[in-house]
This record gives structure tokens, sequence and C-alpha cells, in this order.
């Protein structure tokens, strides 16, 4: 049974503080992935297309650049899924411990 | 072929078997509209994961790849990293608000009545956009499989998924697209992995990375052609219209192609990012912010976050999806590849979509390539069925909850209708536009997604002074700078691999600045709205631990 956010929100004077501060830790945590992944996806065309000598590389027959665009851009975006949703869940936490104090 | 209709026959069964039985869950409004909000994230991230993988994703990727080459690769990362900024920035806010469809997140951030009404046009238009896409691979994947006309599979597909969403609404719908999801993952992996290893590895190497255009082969090559076509000849450099009927190119001679597509080597073709066409990092870009804003605001993926059972779920679902999603989008560019070596037909006949559809039979002749082409077969229906459902949902809870209000007790019956009028309109179109190509259609549903939900929810969840003026100016504006801008791409005829095309056609790096700029500029002009603390504590407040 979780209890209504009103009900949270009016606990102690200080709540709308506390609110203020999780917000803007949520939001920095979310436009600091946000920055690690787009540079890192944005940066790989570029990379592409400066090092044309990649396509001449190859792993199991088939040229690099493929296997670059294909594979690693996955398991990447799920690392970073997977860590943000854990600091994110742990901002939410650690606001819950403010306010029962 | 027969196979291949009782897989197709067998897949849909078992997916209205699937619907019939969440029917008997479905008790409650709230059963129909978000499926009660209690269903597990890994239910919910299959559900959300079958419903996003389209037509689009399931033939569209590898034919891209085998028309224009591996620069068609980047379309899965776009359509993927979408996801991850919507968990970054909106899943677990958006499931505490507790709206179930967006323009109840619309008129509840930003009070006033006209948000509530032109959020649901959009979430209509964009709904109706993409189903139309849907109902078309349908048609033409029956035809490929069954030799049944056109029409047929239109119907026959429009007809299914709307009695499912009629009668099982959300919660029926979670099921079967969970269902879905797997079924796609196994129609298109085991039949690639199989090939490979049957094959064992690539043949046709330099038509595929070297210096050759693909060939007619030691035999030569036979096509049936339904009408007349215009053909390159790349050997020549001549350009030619053959009449409907048999054409026969003698063997071992370069593949001729089809008007709309470009002859290239290997080398030209396998490329990711090249200097210039499809593959230069202008287009790659373009087309990198056009699919990763756009899947942030397409309607149909953001009702899923009501259905789970809070904020932190929201999160752990959305991670679950990326995960299922990669594994999906390993298997596209297997297709691509073994395509061009085993089906250049495919380049005289310009009927590229298919090659998904007819890579296995072609590859590995004999029972076991049926036993695949059926797998396959299956799996695309799987692709059309549920996301033209998940789309369905999306405009039968718009049109029943926001467009069309009434009672409550009689929430039910409006959504009913709802989904059985909705389907209407685009099956009409999909069986209008049967000889054209509609990708434009998918183009400008994106285009609108991201220039006018993309930043209502960016800034209507983490800004405060968003207002309801400045918002909707602000969708107006992203939204008639995107039409605009696919129009005049339109009437221009630019190509789509010039740079002008590339903006104009994929408008969404300069319509969404556009939209956002319009929202703050107007937004600061204004007062600071009296309650929005509240509005705001209930978007981030998490709920207390249970």
């Amino acid at each position: 049974m979780s209890l209504p956010s009103s009900d949270l929100t009016e606990a102690t004077a200080h709540a709308d503080v506390y609110l203020r501060r999780l917000r803007r830790e949520q939001l920095r945590l979310a436009l600091l992935s946000l920055v690690a992944f787009g540079g890192a996806i944005g940066a790989l065309p570029l990379i592409l297309y400066l090092l044309p000598g990649l396509h001449d590389a190859e792993l199991l027959g088939v040229p690099v650049p493929i296997w670059l665009v294909v594979v690693p851009p996955f398991p990447f975006f799920l690392a970073i899924g997977w860590l943000e949703q854990r600091r994110a869940d742990g901002l939410d936490d650690a606001f819950r411990d403010l306010l029962e104090e | 072929m027969t196979l291949s209709i009782i897989a197709v026959v067998a897949v849909t069964g078992a997916a209205l078997g699937i619907g019939t039985y969440g029917v008997r869950l479905a008790r409650t409004t709230s059963d129909l509209f978000v499926a009660s909000r209690v269903i597990s994230p890994w239910w919910n991230a299959a559900a959300i994961s079958g419903e996003y993988l389209s037509a689009a994703s399931f033939l569209g990727v590898a034919g891209l790849m085998l028309k224009f080459g591996a620069s068609a690769l980047w379309l899965p990362v776009g359509f993927t990293a979408g996801y991850l900024t919507l968990l970054l920035f909106v899943a677990a806010p958006l499931r505490r608000f507790g709206s179930y469809t967006i323009p109840d997140f619309a008129e509840a951030r930003l009070p006033a009545p006209y948000m509530r009404l032109l959020a649901a046009g959009i979430v209509l238009l964009i709904s109706g956009c993409y189903l139309v896409p849907q109902l078309k691979g349908a048609g033409v994947t029956l035809r490929a499989i069954t030799d049944a006309p056109y029409w047929v599979g239109v119907v026959v597909v429009a007809a299914i998924v709307a009695l499912n969403v009629v009668l099982g609404g959300m919660r029926g719908v979670t099921y079967v697209q969970a269902f879905q999801y797997w079924v796609k993952v196994f129609a298109i992996a085991c039949p690639a992995i199989l090939l490979l290893i049957h094959l064992g590895g690539l043949p046709a190497r330099s038509a595929l990375f070297g210096s050759e255009y693909p060939t007619t082969g030691p035999d030569g090559m036979v096509v049936e052609l339904d009408r007349p076509r215009t053909l390159t000849f790349p050997d020549t450099g001549e350009t030619r219209t053959v009449p409907a009927g048999e054409l026969r190119l003698p063997p071992d001679t370069p593949v001729p192609v089809a008007a709309g597509i470009d002859a290239q080597t290997g080398e030209q073709w396998s490329r990711p990012v090249s200097e210039s066409g499809r593959g230069s990092p202008l287009l790659i870009y373009s087309l990198l912010l056009a699919t990763f804003l756009g899947t942030m605001g397409l309607p149909h993926i953001l009702v899923r976050f009501y259905t789970n059972p809070d904020g932190s779920a929201a999160r752990r679902t959305t991670v679950r999806v990326l995960g299922l999603l990669g594994v999906f989008y390993l298997f596209p560019a297997v297709y691509g590849l073994l395509g061009r070596a085993f089906t250049p037909e495919l380049y005289v006949t310009g009927d590229t979509d298919s090659v998904v559809l007819r890579v296995p039979a072609a590859a590995w002749p004999g029972l076991m390539g049926d036993i695949l082409a059926a797998i396959v077969a299956a799996g695309a229906f799987a692709a059309f069925m549920s996301t033209a459902s998940g789309l369905l949902v999306s405009i039968a809870g718009t049109a029943s909850h926001d467009v069309w209000p009434g009672r409550r007790r009689r929430r039910r019956a409006r959504f009913r209708v709802a989904a059985g009028a909705g389907m209407v309109l685009p099956a009409l179109l999909a069986l209008a536009t049967r000889e054209m190509d509609i990708s434009v259609l998918v183009g400008w549903a994106f285009g609108l997604a991201a220039s006018t939900f993309c930043p209502l929810l960016l800034l209507g969840v983490w800004w405060p002074r968003l207002t309801a003026p400045g918002a909707a100016a602000g969708m107006l504006a992203g939204a008639s700078v995107a039409t605009g801008m696919i129009a005049a791409g339109l009437i221009a005829d630019v190509a789509e691999d010039t740079a002008l095309g590339a903006i104009l056609l994929q408008p969404a790096a300069v319509s969404v600045p556009v939209a956002f700029g319009t929202m703050v500029l107007l937004s600061l002009r204004a007062p600071a709205a009296p309650n929005v603390g509240a509005t705001m504590a209930a978007l981030h407040v998490p709920e207390a631990q249970r």
C-alpha cells in the first residue's frame, strides 16, 4: 500500500527544499548519462568517417565498421541504463530516508 | 508455402487465444486502459518491445540495407537510443503522475482544456500515420507467401487486430504483445543463425565487400516482372525500360537495378559511413536525431509506462527493454548481407522490403529452407499484429477518453466503439495506397512526435515554469515546421540522399529546436503558475516503500 504523495510532501516543513534538491540531482544524473551516451554514439560515425582504412580490417569475414555499428551500441545502452536506474533509485531512497528523519 | 500459412495461422491463433484469456481478466475500465498497473517489469518490457518492433524493424531495416547499403544499420541505433532517453528523463515521473494517456498528462500538468484536445489530436494523427504502413506490410507479406490479393492481407490483419483490442483492451494486449516479442526474436534469430551455420560463412564476398556488383550467377537469371520497369545496367551504364513478363539476364553479368536504387560495388555498399550519399556523416546524424527524438514521443510507447506498478518499476522495465531490443537488432544485418548474396533479383524488381521473407528459401533450397521461411513469415505477421494492436489501443483510448468524454459507466463501451471505428480509416488508406511508397507517412509521424510530445514531456516534467499557452504554441510551431518542411521536400522533389533532402524529409534537427524555443520563450513571459509545486511533487516524489 503506497502513501499518496501529498502526505509525504506535507510531512515536514523541509520537504519542499528536499524535493527541489532531489529534482535537481535526478536531472543532473540524467543529463550526465545523456552526455555519456550521446558523446559515444555521436562519435562513432565521425570515427568511421575519419578512419576509412578500418574497412579493410575484418573480423570473422565481415569488415570491422559493420561490427562496430551492429553490436557495441546495444550493450552500451544497456549498461548506461542499468547504472542510471540504480543511481536514480538510490537518490529516491535517500530522499525517503531524509523525510523519515 | 503451405508451411508458411500454417505458421502464420498458428501464431495468429495463439495470439488470439492469449487475447481471449486476457478478456476474462479484463473486468474493470482500468483493465482496459492500462492493465490495472499490476504487470511485472519483465512482462511489461517484453510487451513494450513486442509493440515497438514493427514491420519497419522486422522487414524494413534489412530491406533498406539491401537497397541502400550498410548506412541503414544506423536506424536500429537511433530507435533504441530513444528508449534510453525515455528512461533517463521520462519513465519514472510519468508513471508517478498517474495519468492514463498523454492528453491526460498534458491537461493535468498544464491546466487548460485546449491542452487535452490538442494533445489528443496529435496522438490520433501520429497513430493513424503509423498504422497504415503496418497494414500495408501485412498485405505485401500475405501476398508473398500465399499469392492472395493484396487487399486480403490488409483486411484480415485489420479485422483480427480490431477484434482483439475491442475484446481484450490493454490487458489482453499486454500478454499478446509479450508473447509476440518472443515470436519475433525467435523468428529473426533462429533462421539467421541456422543459415550462417549451414553456409559456413558469407558467399559472394567481392559483391558484399569487394570491388564487384552482385551478378546473375553462372546460370544467368530469370526475373518475373509484374509491370514494366526502368532498369539501369551497371556494366554499360545504360538505362532502359523493359516490358512486363519474363526478363532473361545473361550469366555472370552485373544485376541491373530498378529506378530509385543506385548500383553499388560491395566496397561502397558495405560502408556504414562514406564520403557522400546516404552514408555521409551529415545524413547519419540527421537520421539518428530524427529516430531518437521521434521514438521518445510515440504515443503508443508512452502509454505503456502507465502500466507499471510504480516509478521505480517503470525504470526497471525500461532497462529490460533496452536489453530485449538489443538482442533483436543484432539480426536484421544478417538478412541484408545474405540477401545481397542470394536474392539479387530483388534489385531488379525493386521489392527489397521482402528480403527477410525470401532469403531462407533462396539460401537453403529444400525442406529446411521452407521451414525457416515459414518461421520468418510468422515473425513478420507477429510484427504487424503487435504494433497495429498497440497503435489501435492508443487511438481508441485517446478517442474514447479525451475526445469523446461522457459518463464513466459508459467508458468501456466507448472504448470498444472507438477501437472498431479507429481501424476503418487507416485500413481504407492502406488499400488506396497499394502502389505508393508511403515511407513519408512514417517520417511524418516521427517528425510530429519529435517536435510535439518530446519537448512537451521533457519541459513538462523538469521545468516548473512551463505554461499552457507556451506549450500549446510550441507544439503547434513544431508540428507546422515539421509538416511544412516535409511538404516542401515532397513538392520540390529533392533526393533523400542529398544534404537538403535529408534536412527537409527528416525535419527534427530544425523543428525540435523551434518547438523547444517557442515553449521556453512564451513561458518565460508569463508569471509562474501558483500551484505548480504540488504538480512537481506528484511527478518527482518517490512512492513510499511498500
